[in-house]
């Protein structure tokens, strides 16, 4: 039985969240407020990787638990599939979203951005409000780190958002179940 | 009885064009007077500053809309002093026209304010209005690093907004270029 949502109240949430975690209960710690929001990413990942491999089989090495995320997962939380997936073959994958649909709306002062690093109160204005579109993805991340925690890969997921609404999603997979079959 | 000739008796006005000496402008102002955005495309002739412009394009809509609805001949009650009404409830005034530019205004329940200056010869802009409306909650009350009240500073609006009013002008400017003809026939 599918479920459905309205995608207004999701991504309300969403900056909600980002928003009493940066400015209300951890005001002046970000590192802080990003383990938060990125540790309720997780449980999130977690449960939705449950639910979403309930018919399968088991994935047989790390490659194919990428490409479930990259085709199945996205597909069920985003409607589209992710457009470019790199990787070094060492356990490093970068997943490209050229449109993310949680960052869609977001858009940064064209001044600031016009007047780039010529002094330094506008080059922090910019930093600043890159590091509040940072805070953004710390959720997204949390969904992939628990994913593939629950199908037992331990990883680290970062976030390069160098444009907009382009982001790459940057997973570095420390431990994995399959090196020991 | 014939009221009206046609083309030949009095000389048609000169057709304008999208950009020439037309005014082309658009505001947006919230509940409290705050003008939240205000673009210019086309602007012959500035006389005030833009403080006082806002000022008084915002005083000047608040007062037009208590009096449409004061005068209102169909409805008894009359609303209360400045309280923005839902779509369809009671009197609300929509535009006014003049000789040089026509103003079309619309206001959300919220207490948006979106006004667009356009040329004389502008049909009605209801429904672009209404379109405005839908990419300013998209791309600004959806936006997360927006707080609500304070000027607008969103790229991504303001270029879709630039695309979506000159796409506008420029289908006024191929409709206008058709030669119009007034006859008006009245028979006894």
């Amino acid at each position: 039985m599918v479920r459905e949502v309205s995608e207004s109240c999701v991504e309300s949430l969403l900056s909600e969240i980002v928003l009493s975690y940066c400015s209300g209960f951890y005001a002046n710690k970000p590192e802080l407020a990003a383990r938060r929001i990125e540790a309720i990413g997780f449980q999130v990942g977690h449960q939705l990787s449950e639910r979403y491999t309930m018919d399968r089989p088991r994935f047989t090495d790390n490659l194919e638990a990428i490409k479930f995320i990259c085709k199945d997962f996205w597909s069920e939380l985003f409607k589209k599939q992710i457009d470019n997936l790199k990787t070094n073959h060492r356990g490093t994958f970068v997943l490209q979203d050229n449109r993310f649909r949680w960052l869609a709306h977001m858009s940064i002062d064209p001044l600031v951005q016009a007047s780039g690093n010529i002094q330094d109160p506008s080059a922090m204005a910019e930093n600043k409000s890159a590091q509040a579109t940072g805070m953004h993805l710390y959720f997204p991340c949390g969904i992939i780190r628990g994913t593939l925690s629950n199908l037992g890969i331990e990883c680290a997921v970062s976030a390069d958002i160098s444009n907009l609404p382009a982001c790459e999603l940057i997973t570095l997979i420390t431990y994995n179940s399959f090196s020991y079959i | 009885m014939q009221f009206f000739g046609g083309t030949e008796i009095s000389p048609s006005p000169p057709v304008p064009t999208a950009s020439g000496n037309n005014g082309n402008m658009m505001y947006i102002f919230n509940r409290n007077g705050v003008c939240l955005l205000y673009r210019e495309w086309n602007r012959p002739l500035k006389t005030l500053s833009s403080q006082q412009d806002h000022k008084l394009m915002f005083g000047l809509l608040f007062s037009l809309k208590s009096l449409t609805a004061k005068m209102d001949p169909t409805s008894a009650e009359k609303g209360n002093l400045g309280v923005p009404q839902l779509p369809g409830q009671g009197c609300s005034f929509h535009s006014f026209r003049t000789n040089t530019y026509k103003l079309s205004f619309m206001e959300s329940p919220s207490g948006i304010k979106l006004i667009l200056v356009t040329h004389p010869r502008t049909g009605d802009l209801r429904d672009s209005l209404k379109y405005i409306y839908n990419l300013y909650v998209e791309y600004v009350v959806k936006n997360p690093l927006y707080t609500p009240g304070t000027p607008i500073r969103s790229e991504l609006f303001n270029k879709t907004v630039d695309q979506y009013v000159r796409g506008l002008g420029t289908e006024l400017a191929v409709m206008l270029c058709k030669k119009p003809s007034y006859v008006c026939v009245l028979a006894d």
